[in-house]
């Protein structure tokens, strides 16, 4: 085995007692092999001590628990001690670190953009590097305030959020007053951009610019560095440019708008068709009805009408959904939530909703919870380390509640990170009381599936009073964990029925943004 | 307690604080066990408590509290010395000198690893999460990931050597090394 593999196994206390013997004659004879030792061993050291960065919750860092300590306790005798004794036990994770982030800009809006490094989206961060956009449009907006809107094919190098180079294709680019002295190079060219507009088309060896507004500095090659003002252009070859040449930014926000309203438009008529589906439970749009002088009403639209399932927001506010247009509810503070009551006995369910999760910051976020934790009602929420976590429970014979040993759970892989939190997923779970089978998926994907070892076939589902994106109305003198969600939910249909992959897929496709 | 001693205490609390993740990594690169760091950390900082009063606060805290740090690492191995998984004495003390020599390197290195954890593919950042932000145990990840437990080791080993080729780069190419 060789030394790098050995450490590994040292690592994670996998070594036999040969590779330790091994390892350590390793260690003895070669100063090099010790220090990649100390490396590895420290690197690993630091990541176990490492705090939790962004959303609180999402990694909480877990404390070994020892009870070996307590073999001193009669060392401990001075109030000295007991203070020190809670910063060993509860080590304090270092407590000054702040998270940090490399990104220089971000991805704010794509039109039928495609990268070659894969999947970009937008609101993703984008580090130092290089990016490849082989077709459609993308507006990149520099931490220095800068944007720039590039159109495929193109190849951009963000070198920094003050600094970009344009190896081809065609970029414009805005800096306000506060961006000032924004670099982009060109083949040949650099140009220094005191607050303005301009656009910049590369092709091979050569570069065009043109000013549309305010000042540029251009620097060439064994030239002296010529002011370029609104109107003017620049260019490498011989031939005149015209501002017709460069990249148009009204007519692109125009296609990025119209593009919005025509998936507005087709997940509107995808759900006047899917409120028809006779497995509907009760099916919420979350449209904000413009006669509901309370403002709070939160209406299935399955068909035919029930109305007696229909929704009461507390405390959660209205705001925009999916596509400017749509109406989305939005849950904050610890008493937001929307009130139901599902009336019904059921052999399988569907949850399918579309959130926005902002951030995983309690234990339990809640999705869909019925009040309480009754035999045969399920509970839906986001468990913290960001998988989605789906619980049924039943009482056995002379119990009055359900307890771990009835307590049927099925997570997924976590699926809410900093890279999903603050955009619009696609959510559901099926489940049948035949096969005991728990599916989860996200955006249309599986990422779970599982039958629990307490499932027993037949056992009826039911639901009573619930609510979406928190849990439980506290009776007097009983105070209710805090379970809300953060963030917002645009739609959310409850079937009684276990619906198959590719319907789930289906509406991932139609009612995606 | 008289206000000279509480004073007393609130500077040992603050130093303890202020150098545990330098005192956890030195102990536990010279023992590689967790619980026996975490042990070990706490019988020094005991330790470090009560002889607190011989501390000269015009020199620096780290290297006086790697002493103690040193000795509870042997106390520990002679307790345990039938454990055959522990390094022999020789070993920790090249460890131990080779540690003071490299510890601005080392530091440095830390400094670079955030960066190179933020450039880590989403699957390596999972990784991450659920073996060290959240100490899920191997069969907890082998059954969360379905993935064996060979692929499991291999996977974390990957992990480990691509952050530690990231962050030597960056050392390099900071001309560093």
């Amino acid at each position: 085995m060789n030394l790098e593999l050995l450490i590994h196994a040292k690592l994670e206390g996998e070594i036999t007692p040969e590779q330790h013997a091994e390892l350590e004659d390793l260690l003895r004879g070669d100063c090099n092999a010790r220090r990649l030792y100390l490396e590895l061993a420290d690197q690993h050291a630091h990541l176990l001590q490492r705090p939790t960065s962004n959303t609180s919750r999402l990694k909480p860092s877990s404390i070994v628990n020892r009870t070996v300590w307590w073999r001193n306790s009669t060392l401990i005798a001075s109030a000295a001690a007991m203070i020190l004794m809670a910063y060993v036990i509860w080590p304090q994770k270092h407590v000054d670190k702040e998270a940090t982030s490399i990104g220089a800009a971000m991805l704010s809006q794509t039109l039928d953009a495609e990268f070659s490094q894969g999947t970009l989206h937008s609101g993703d961060t984008i580090a130092p590097g290089t990016i490849t956009l082989n077709k459609g449009v993308a507006q990149i907006e520099f931490f220095s305030g800068a944007t720039a809107l590039i159109e495929g094919a193109a190849q951009i190098q963000i070198i920094s959020a003050w600094e970009a180079r344009c190896m081809s294709g065609r970029v414009r680019v805005h800096v306000p007053p506060a961006a000032k002295g924004f670099l982009m190079h060109a083949p040949d060219v650099k140009l220094e951009d005191l607050g303005t507009e301009f656009a910049l088309n590369v092709n091979g060896k050569n570069s065009e610019v043109h000013v549309f507004d305010g000042e540029v500095i251009a620097h060439s090659k064994d030239k002296a560095p010529s002011s370029l003002k609104a109107g003017m252009s620049l260019s490498s070859t011989k031939g005149a440019v015209s501002p017709r040449d460069f990249l148009p930014i009204g007519e692109i926000q125009g296609l990025i708008r119209q593009r919005e309203q025509t998936r507005f438009e087709a997940w509107k008529t995808w759900s006047m068709e899917a409120r028809k589906d006779p497995r509907l439970i009760a099916y919420y749009p979350f449209n904000h009805l413009g006669d509901d002088k309370w403002d709070r009403m939160v209406n299935t639209v399955a068909e035919p009408a029930m109305n007696s399932r229909n929704g009461g927001a507390v405390g959660a506010r209205w705001a925009q959904g999916r596509w400017p247009g749509k109406a989305a509810l939005e849950f904050k503070r610890p008493g937001d939530r929307v009130r139901m009551n599902l009336d019904g006995t059921y052999a399988a369910v569907t949850f399918a909703c579309w959130v926005k999760v902002d951030s995983v910051d309690k234990k339990y976020n809640s999705l869909l919870l019925t009040d309480g934790y009754e035999s045969g009602e399920p509970h839906w929420q986001i468990y913290e380390d960001g998988s989605l976590m789906f619980s049924i429970g039943y009482t056995g014979p002379g119990e009055k509640r359900i307890t771990a040993k009835t307590n049927q759970m099925y997570f997924s892989k976590p699926v809410f990170s900093a890279d999903s939190l603050g955009r619009w997923h696609h959510i559901a779970v099926t489940y049948d009381n035949v096969s005991g089978t728990v599916l989860q998926y996200f955006d249309g994907k599986e990422v779970g599936r599982e039958v629990s070892s307490l499932h027993q076939p037949g056992r009826p589902i039911v639901f009573g009073s619930c609510e979406f994106g928190n849990w439980g109305v506290s009776t007097q003198g009983h105070p209710f964990p805090i379970r809300t969600l953060n963030g917002a939910i645009d739609e959310f249909a409850i079937y009684q029925s276990a619906l198959s992959a590719a319907d789930i897929q289906t509406m991932f496709e139609q009612g995606k943004p | 307690m008289d206000p000279a001693s509480s004073q007393r205490t609130e500077e040992i609390v603050l130093l303890l604080t202020q150098h545990q993740e330098s005192l956890f990594r030195y102990i536990f690169n010279l023992v590689t066990c967790e619980a026996d760091a975490r042990d070990i950390l706490q019988e020094t900082s005991l330790a470090l408590c009560r002889k607190f009063d011989q501390y000269d606060s015009t020199r620096p805290f780290l290297p006086w509290a790697y002493r103690f740090a040193y000795l509870q690492v042997q106390k520990h191995r002679e307790k345990s010395s039938r454990a055959p998984l522990m390094f022999s004495e020789d070993i920790i003390d090249m460890l131990a000198l080779d540690m003071e020599r490299m510890a601005p390197e080392l530091d440095q290195r830390l400094q670079f690893l955030e960066g190179c954890l933020g450039k880590l593919n989403p699957k390596d950042k999972e990784l991450v999460t659920n073996r060290y932000a959240m100490r899920q145990s191997a069969e907890e990840m082998m059954q969360r990931l379905s993935v064996s437990r060979r692929t499991l080791f291999r996977n974390l080993e990957l992990l480990r050597v691509r952050l530690h080729d990231c962050v030597s780069q960056q050392l390099q190419s900071e001309g560093l090394v």
